[in-house]
């Protein structure tokens, strides 16, 4: 029998501009055991569907059709007997373990909560239940522990609380909502194998709704892809993500960017089949999709093609000029005294005219600081920060008004890098009000509509707000503001991260030719190594406000020189499962070894 | 961060802040016809006498020397002499406080025990004609001015119904104040109505934002029951932020305890205040000014402690 | 730092302004309460022009009648004609109400926008500045100054304003400090915008919904102050009045009966100050503005 039973769901949710279909005819089983990722992109209803299993759904939103869990109907069921249902017989993980826990309650307390909602157990007794169940999803020293508050753990640990009280019970079925996806990929990978292990042990079913494919061919058994409210596909894990058969789903695939990995010759090389020409300085982004219904599109069709990195950086004799942008020694630290934290530690980094420099690390690392200390925003303790030759500390009013025209920048959120007061016209002229206050009406109405053609977007657009355009539109409408006045370095502070896969490839892409035809210097930052690696010539990883290793992208993430970065490249889940399971597996007997 | 620093820290804020309200009540001072010295002789000086006090006190030499004379007075606790009631102002506040301190306390108590219970069952039922009701009902207190109604408090409750006295206990001692507890009831009633109003309105906002934050959504998921997310969880997420709101209500507390004194007759140091600016008798408003701007000081710093203690995040310098 | 959301980025297919107009005109009390004020408004300064009477000279062969007759709403101790004399003082209430709590919402966006806007020292001093003025109750300083001064209307409005404008600076201040950090701040920054294009061209007009919201509670507050100022025999003096005075004046008459006297000028004040509120609580849950349950 299935733990899980979705049948023809619908849920319509009803807001401030009329009804709102968010799920239409949905059909899911869940055996006991098995793992069924529910994939799709923002939008698709996937989260939706998982809250609709649990009775979660919020007050305005009405669901029709069955869903059973454990042979129990949902829909339609009573707060009581729900209540009854939830934390026993099925369970739910969230996606945000900041905002997951009670602030104000110790972490054991919660977990002994949930014990004795569904068991008859003594205060005494539920709480050390909930030390075992710390100590069994990995958090050291459970009896200290248990009595931490939440804001005392990192984000990682809070998942794990998070994750113990979802089996408190031995719940038959497991909900996962893009479990990971707020944290750093070595935490990804930690807590990816805690669930896989808690599920093999107690032959939960888990319903695992994500966005990540690497997550995906890592943990499941089975996927189902939505689009827009429907089930597009459905199939076993290597069925879906080796041979989709669905147009949706592979162009899905091939929108994912993936990670080259040095190894054995099987590793699957990603979708750059067609890579810009390595004597130019752009970064190659695949301009086509693999062929639809190519099987092999994993096979390493790319292993011999010119990657970018592997280009020779140009000689630092031939290199025009000075660097673009030069950091030298700079270190930056918030707060004062014993509780100032060191933000920057000696970071020294240059980005030489023309050339993408990724910026890589995980949350804390600094790379952002990084960046805003190059763009003046961030005042630096010590150390030198030069743009095109000129020391930027000491460039004043002016004089360092015409330094920053130099200079386009486009950062990660896609609201609120857009006034939503402005129209997109005054958005991207901006730029041209500040450093070319003379400039005629006209002409400027016709550098601005210059510039959304140059990110592929219609000029008719320019009369809109932003609030009338996607997520992937505004972003194009920051580089165009960014690209404006023709700058020499483009600052972009992941300026895709919020984005799905098929807007981010669109908007990488848009960038790489720009890059192409306006030949201008690129700091790049960004988490995804997989981003990085296909857009980058040189990279730059940093760990707590260090520099952990700089070189050329290709040497750098293939041969990395130190542990952390192994580590790093090691914890990205590739999206294809004989190839995850293989490294994982690696990965498993390198770390006993 | 560490609890000493923090303590240091806000304590110094607190005292920077206590030097501006000497600057503005010396500013006042000064702004006086005639100065401080007749704060000091009296409103029957004359120009004479006045001239050989500044002189005497060094009132004629600049400014900043002076308030550095004004700041030495207050540290001993001068507060200068009343012109009518002919007795040191610090004196005559001693004696009032006391009583404008019971009454604030237990209009504040009875305030908060009511509005807090009111305001999550609002949020319980929001959008439903209780709700409404309520809501009605707070706007319409908030807005009735204190006199009109301790007024209509007055004619219902002892003129038509005749439950309550329409004054409110006199006598000089709080054993005196308490010995009469039935002439409190509408002094107090009438100072907690506006905060009712505005504390349960408070906290229906703060437990709205909490039932929607992912914790709660965590419990339920968890199996646990409307009644114990809303008592074991929200209800102190919730009380934290109306905590820290209590602090700066202070100063509300005072302003009303003005009016409703001089209405019920009760002798506490807004009626100190109210019959001092009928005889224009500059250094008792001044010295009320300052008592009270210092105890509410002193209530926001306390409440600022007091939610230390509650939120362990605010202890980490998080919240 | 950059946390990577999966976050759901739809356009919302209606404009700002307009899905804010919707939502308010949904919010019965908000709606009626817009209607109170407008009433009101046209009854204090149109409504003289329809029920002309004397408020000017006393008559003392018309004192203390009963409503009815000539007299809709009766007369008072002098002789006024007691619902004109609700027009006249309403005048005075609801300018120096509006007034003031203009000026103040001025006074106090600009105070909270520069300290937030600034940061640092000059913050932290502008800061301890309110902390003070919030610190001293406005009704006795009012009280004090108007002691000191006896102002007539104008410089009623003058000293409600300056000691009303605190909790506004408050509000912007915060405001402020979140927008100066907003990416579309940052970027304007770190490509050379000076600080006068990010404040008057991102941080006010972002603000503005913030201080129309923080502007009607203030004139709710002011309105009450005039009628507390009033009330303790402060406030504009005879022959000149407004609702707080009349009810002041009416005070006595109300143990021996006269309900006329205090109940129109009482209900007047409640019903505007009400309304004033329940426009403020509708525009900003219209505006999704945080701040002031």
């Amino acid at each position: 029998m299935n733990i899980l039973d979705i049948e023809d769901l619908s849920v319509v949710f009803t807001t401030d501009t009329g009804d709102v279909p968010a799920v239409g005819g949905v059909s899911l089983r869940v055996r006991p055991g098995e793992t069924l990722a529910l994939v799709g992109e923002s939008g698709s209803g996937k989260s939706t569907v998982a809250l609709a299993a649990m009775g979660l759904l919020p007050g305005n939103a009405r669901a029709s059709g069955r869903v059973t869990v454990d042979g129990t109907e949902i829909v339609g069921a009573g707060e009581a007997e729900l209540a009854g249902l939830r934390g026993r017989t099925a369970s739910m993980v969230f996606q945000e373990p900041a905002s997951a826990l009670d602030p104000l309650t110790r972490i054991g307390r919660q977990i002994a909560e949930v014990v004795r909602n569904h068991r008859p157990l003594s205060r005494a007794e539920a709480a050390r239940e909930a030390v075992e169940l710390l100590r069994k999803v990995g958090i050291p020293e459970p009896e200290r522990r248990a009595s931490a508050f939440p804001f005392q753990l990192s984000g990682g640990q809070r998942q794990r609380v998070v994750i113990a009280m979802a089996i408190a019970n031995s719940p038959s079925l497991l909900i996962a909502d893009e479990p990971t996806t707020a944290l750093d990929v070595t935490v990804q990978a930690e807590i990816l194998d805690l669930l896989r292990g808690l599920a093999a042990d107690s032959g939960t079913g888990v319903l695992l709704v994500t966005h990540n494919m690497g997550v995906v061919a890592d943990f499941a058994d089975r996927v189902a892809v939505m689009l827009r409210g429907d089930v597009v596909e459905t199939g076993s894990v290597e069925e879906v993500l080796l041979r989709p058969t669905h147009e949706y789903t592979r162009r899905l695939l091939a929108a994912v960017p993936r990670l080259k990995v040095d190894g054995e010759g099987g590793v699957p090389v990603g979708a750059t089949g067609s890579v810009t020409g390595a004597g130019e300085a752009s970064a190659p982004v695949a301009a086509e999709a693999p062929a639809p219904g190519d099987g092999q599109a994993t096979a390493p069709v790319a292993a011999e093609a010119p990657a970018p990195g592997e280009k020779p950086v140009a000689d630092d004799e031939e290199a025009a000029g000075p660097p673009v942008v030069h950091l030298r020694d700079v270190a930056v630290r918030f707060g004062r005294g014993p509780g100032a934290v060191r933000a920057l530690d000696g970071v020294s980094l240059d980005v030489r005219p023309g050339e993408t420099v990724g910026l890589v690390g995980e949350s804390g690392s600094g790379k952002s600081t990084a960046a805003r200390v190059a763009l003046g925003l961030v005042p630096t303790n010590s150390g030198s920060v030069s743009l095109f030759g000129t020391d930027l500390g000491r460039a004043r009013g002016r004089a360092r008004r015409a330094l920053l025209s130099g200079v386009g920048v486009v950062l990660q959120d896609p609201v609120a890098s857009l006034d939503a007061r402005m129209s997109v016209a005054e958005c991207v002229a901006e730029p041209l009000r500040t450093h070319r206050r003379g400039m005629p009406a006209a002409e400027r109405r016709e550098r601005v509509a210059e510039a959304l053609e140059l990110v592929r977007l219609p000029r008719e657009l320019a009369r809109r707000g932003p609030r009338e355009l996607s997520g992937g539109q505004r972003q194009r409408v920051s580089l165009a503001r960014a690209l404006v006045l023709r700058p020499r370095l483009l600052v972009a502070d992941e300026p895709t991260s919020a984005l799905d896969v098929s807007v981010q490839r669109t908007v990488l892409e848009v960038i790489a030719e720009l890059q192409d035809e306006l030949g201008f210097a690129c700091l790049f930052v960004s988490h995804d190594l997989a981003v990085v690696q296909e857009f980058a010539q040189r990279v730059v990883v940093m760990r707590a406000g260090r520099v952990e290793e700089q070189g050329p992208t290709m040497s750098t993430l293939l041969h990395p020189e130190t542990e952390y970065t192994r580590r790093l490249i090691a914890a990205v889940p590739v999206p294809d499962p004989v190839a995850q399971r293989r490294r994982r597996a690696a990965d498993r007997t390198g770390a006993t070894a | 961060m560490d609890t000493l620093l923090y303590l240091t820290r806000r304590v110094l804020q607190a005292l920077a802040v206590i030097l501006i309200v000497t600057i503005v009540v010396f500013c006042l001072l000064h702004a006086l016809p005639g100065g401080p010295a007749r704060g000091i002789l009296g409103p029957q000086a004359t120009a004479g006498q006045i001239a050989a006090f500044n002189h005497e006190q060094g009132l004629d030499r600049p400014l900043p020397v002076q308030y550095a004379y004004y700041l030495g007075t207050l540290v001993h606790g001068d507060l200068g002499t009343s012109y009518t009631l002919n007795e040191a102002v610090s004196r005559l506040i001693e004696q009032r406080l006391p009583k404008t301190l019971v009454l604030t306390v237990l209009s504040a108590l009875v305030g908060l025990l009511l509005a807090i219970p009111l305001g999550m069952w609002q949020a319980v039922r929001r959008n439903k004609p209780a709700d409404y009701v309520i809501t009605t009902l707070s706007f319409v207190a908030y807005s009735t001015p204190v006199y009109f109604l301790g007024l209509v408090l007055v004619l219902l409750f002892t003129q038509t119904l005749r439950w309550f006295p329409s004054q409110a206990p006199q006598g000089d001692t709080l054993a005196q104040v308490f010995a009469d507890p039935a002439a409190l009831v509408l002094p107090v009633v009438t100072g907690a109505a506006s905060m009712i109003a505005v504390f349960s309105r408070y906290m229906r906002a703060a437990t709205l934002e909490n039932l929607s934050e992912d914790y709660v959504r965590t419990a339920r998921a968890g199996g646990a029951r409307q009644g114990a997310i809303l008592f074991r969880h929200v209800f102190r997420n919730s009380l934290t932020p109306v905590v820290a709101m209590l602090g700066y209500y202070v100063p509300v507390l005072f302003g009303g305890a003005l009016v409703v004194e001089q209405l019920f007759n009760y002798p506490g140091m807004g009626l100190l205040f109210w019959s001092a600016a009928q005889s224009s008798d500059y250094p008792v408003l001044l010295g009320c000014v300052l008592v009270i701007s210092v105890a509410t000081v002193v209530g926001t710093l306390l409440a600022d402690v007091v939610q230390r203690i509650v939120d362990p995040r605010v202890k980490a310098g998080r919240a | 730092m950059t946390a990577v959301l999966h976050t759901t980025v739809v356009a919302e297919p209606v404009a700002g302004y307009r899905l804010s107009l919707r939502r308010f005109a949904r919010n019965k009390l908000a709606v009626a309460g817009l209607a109170v004020v407008v009433l009101f408004l046209l009854f204090c300064f149109v409504g003289p022009l329809l029920y002309s009477t004397d408020q000017t000279h006393t008559d003392l062969t018309q004192v203390n009648l009963a409503p009815g007759g000539a007299h809709l709403l009766g007369t008072d101790a002098v002789g006024h004609d007691e619902l004109g004399r609700l027009m006249y003082g309403g005048k005075i209430s609801l300018l120096v109400g509006l007034a003031s709590g203009l000026l103040a919402t001025v006074i106090g966006t600009l105070w909270g926008a520069v300290a937030g806007y600034a940061g640092g020292w000059v913050d932290a001093v502008m800061m301890r500045v309110v902390d003070a003025g919030i610190a001293i109750p406005a009704l006795f300083i009012l009280l004090v100054v108007s002691a000191i001064t006896s102002p007539g209307a104008l410089g009623l409005i003058v000293i409600l304003g300056l000691v009303s404008w605190l909790v506004p600076s408050r509000l912007v201040r915060a405001e402020t400090l979140t927008l100066k950090n907003r990416d579309y701040v940052l970027t304007l920054r770190a490509t050379g915008g000076t600080h006068g294009r990010a404040i008057l061209r991102h941080i006010l007009p972002n603000s503005v919904s913030t201080i129309v919201v923080a502007a009607t509670f203030q004139v709710a507050d002011a309105i009450l102050l005039v009628a507390y100022v009033s009330y303790l025999g402060l406030g504009v003096q005879p022959p000149s009045t407004d609702w707080g005075g009349m009810l002041s004046a009416g005070l006595t008459a109300a143990y021996s009966g006269r309900w006329w006297l205090i109940v129109p000028p009482g209900l007047a004040i409640i019903l505007v100050v009400c309304a004033f509120n329940a426009i403020g609580d509708g525009l900003r849950d219209a505006f999704d503005v945080r701040g002031r349950g």
